[in-house]
């Protein structure tokens, strides 16, 4: 039991984790219809941004993870600029193909500037984590939970209950008809683009403790949070969410109680069994082609 | 005379071209595959500072045949398609008279076949004990395998730290396999069985199910064969988080400088068994200290088997006199006595040069000498 409990506990943690990458996909998707695969890219340059501020500049540690969220603002603003506005018209696949490219470019140009070396960034808190009963919980594990259960409150918050957020949601589902009834299409892409950014690169530094920061990061943990928006129902944030957690509980309780070297298979098996008896995920809705 | 734009580029291309061949007949080359790219990147990078600094030497020394030595390199991005690519392409240049291959065994062993084809000797730096054992002729090896190091581990737990319950943590590459089942056989000459065999995939962002398959194991000491230094770092810090507090005793990789780094307190107490360690020989001291001198960050293995290949292949193809593929190889197997970087090298006719490893512990972040085990076969 107590194995089972521990086990648990590091699954929702890492969870979390792609929870909160698959939230990014998920507002991309819904906001300006674009799988982006340089997602998980987001999150590391984030996390390498975080490095700068706080073990290179020597800002305090919060202050560097502020300044760090909204410089990645910005950069999702010029991503979409370079990735997305040259081939708006061509439809899904070019964006797709190009967010693909992209994600090889940030990697590389990382590894330029910064060079091979992976960095350790320390946790939000000191303490490592605290005992409960036969379980260790690791803090930074906690922030994890934390920050992924705030962040989608916001998230259902803005999208749902504000002018702003239903103006995001139109331009998602009939970009001609938003902009009949005035609503800045571009400025509305531009800024979901920005928010996604900056939710990736937040997801980077919150995962950097656990992981380490080095330019594969980001490859590590998209792959997951993108079968995670999959399981939980394409462009559905509580299926995002759900998604993440399940395959993060799935495949640490499959890796210890079947076998350790599958663990990967795991996740992806799940998915697959999700593509072939529902394909619309959990929380997804069942849509026919348009005519 | 009018001279055309297209005749004047012409003329130029001619007029360029032999200056061109001139100077690449100059240097003798040898051709390698470094991880520019991909989770390794980092060694490559310590690679390169090795070469350098093995180029250095040889060439203030008059270098090889009155000329210089030059490494050109290829990206093999940590994959094995990426090297055994970057190989094809060295091969295709068809000016490098012997090369070097990778520290990964899984990468040397995926481009052995065409090593065979090309039929030049190539020099590497991966453990598995297989590799030399595939009937190629081609392949020298610039450090101890894990045969070796199966056998130091097994000793050092058994006979030093007097602990007979063996948890063996490995990798499923073919590096940790290789590592696995030497340390598996090792074990089973001395009569004992491991508690536990556990294999992880690499690149893992959680290693809670090994710790606790460890933990639930009960071992009274820990061996393990990591590959990369990320996965190494999550790995520590979990078991002792889950509270494993048993001896533990690692494969090179847990006193590489990335490794220390990354871990930190993780590993303080830890046992690594070395192929390279400062304080191993008088050759490894100075190369410590020329590379700090040079880089301000401690050498480990990730550079000094490469320092230890260019330096056996000059001394090969000034033997041999000449730089056909045969003389050097031959040259290369009657190295007897060469004192690298990485020990004695005295090659045999599977391409092994090093038989001996060094125990080192890691007290408080610093990397502390124990002893050498050197192996007559």
């Amino acid at each position: 039991m107590a194995t089972f409990l521990q086990l648990l506990f590091t699954g929702l943690g890492i969870g979390a984790i792609y929870a909160l990458v698959a939230l990014g996909f998920v507002l991309l998707i819904r906001a300006a219809s674009v799988v982006n695969f340089a997602q998980g890219q987001f999150s590391m340059v984030g996390a390498y941004l975080l490095v700068v501020g706080f073990n290179v500049l020597g800002l305090p540690y919060y202050l560097s993870m502020f300044l760090s969220v909204v410089l990645m603002a910005g950069f999702g603003v010029l991503f979409a600029g370079a990735t997305y506005w040259p081939l708006r018209h061509r439809g899904g696949l070019p964006v797709i193909i190009s967010t693909i490219g992209a994600s090889i470019f940030l990697e590389n140009i990382v590894l330029f500037l910064y060079g091979p070396s992976p960095e350790v960034l320390p946790g939000l808190f000191d303490s490592p984590g605290i005992q409960v009963g036969p379980v260790f919980m690791d803090s930074q594990y906690l922030s994890i939970l934390v920050a992924s259960t705030i962040l989608v409150i916001l998230q259902y918050l803005i999208f749902e209950k504000t002018l702003l957020g239903k103006k995001l949601q139109a331009t998602s589902q009939d970009k001609e008809m938003a902009s009949l009834l005035g609503i800045p299409v571009v400025a509305m892409i531009l800024i979901t683009f920005g928010y996604s950014a900056a939710l990736g690169g937040l997801a980077g530094m919150l995962v950097a403790p656990v992981l380490f920061v080095s330019v594969g990061m980001g490859g590590l943990i998209a792959l997951k949070a993108f079968a995670a928006n999959i399981i939980g129902g394409y462009g559905s944030i509580p299926g995002a969410i759900l998604g993440g957690l399940l395959l993060g509980v799935a495949e640490t309780l499959g890796a210890s109680y079947i076998s350790v070297p599958y663990k990967d298979a795991f996740a992806f098996a799940m998915l697959l069994m999700f593509l072939m008896v529902r394909p619309q995920g959990l929380f997804g809705e069942k849509i026919s082609e348009k005519a | 005379m009018i001279i055309s734009r297209r005749t004047a580029l012409l003329g130029t291309l001619a007029a360029a071209t032999p200056l061109r061949f001139a100077r690449a007949d100059d240097t003798i080359k040898i051709g390698g595959i470094v991880p520019l790219t991909g989770p390794a990147a980092e060694a490559g990078k310590f690679m390169q500072n090795g070469a350098k600094m093995a180029l250095d030497a040889i060439n203030a020394k008059g270098g090889v045949l009155g000329k210089k030595m030059e490494w050109v390199i290829e990206d093999d991005a940590t994959t094995n398609p990426g090297a055994v690519l970057g190989f094809s392409r060295l091969v295709s240049r068809g000016d490098c008279v012997a090369y070097t291959s990778s520290v990964r065994s899984t990468q040397v062993n995926a481009m052995a076949p065409d090593a065979l084809k090309a039929g030049k000797p190539v020099m590497f730096g991966g453990t598995d004990p297989s590799t030399t054992h595939q009937g190629n002729p081609w392949l020298f090896r610039c450090r101890p395998n894990d045969s070796f190091s199966a056998r130091v581990i097994a000793d050092y737990a058994v006979n030093t730290l007097k602990k007979t319950k063996v948890a063996l943590v490995h990798s499923t590459d073919a590096f940790g396999t290789g590592g696995m089942n030497a340390l598996v056989a090792t074990l089973e000459k001395m009569n004992l069985k491991p508690v536990l065999v556990q294999g992880y995939t690499n690149q893992q962002a959680d290693f809670t199910p090994v710790v606790l398959a460890v933990k639930s194991a009960e071992p009274d000491v820990i061996a393990s064969y990591f590959t990369f230094e990320n996965d190494l770092g999550i790995f520590a810090r979990q078991l002792r988080q889950l509270g494993v507090t048993a001896p533990w005793v690692g494969s090179p990789s847990i006193i590489s400088t990335t490794a220390l780094n990354l871990a930190g307190r993780s590993l303080f107490g830890t046992f690594g068994i070395a192929d390279y360690t400062p304080d191993a020989s008088p050759e490894a001291k100075a190369y410590n200290a020329e590379y700090v001198s040079r880089y301000k960050v401690n050498p480990d293995n990730q550079s000094t088997w490469v320092y230890d290949a260019l330096n056996l292949l000059a001394v090969a193809i000034n033997t041999a006199k000449s730089t056909d593929a045969v003389a050097i190889q031959t040259a290369l197997r009657g190295i007897n006595g060469y004192k690298g970087t990485e020990g004695t090298y005295r090659y045999d006719a599977n391409g092994d040069g090093v038989r001996g490893y060094n125990v080192v512990k890691n007290e408080n972040g610093k990397i502390v000498f124990d002893k050498r085990v050197e192996f007559e076969s």
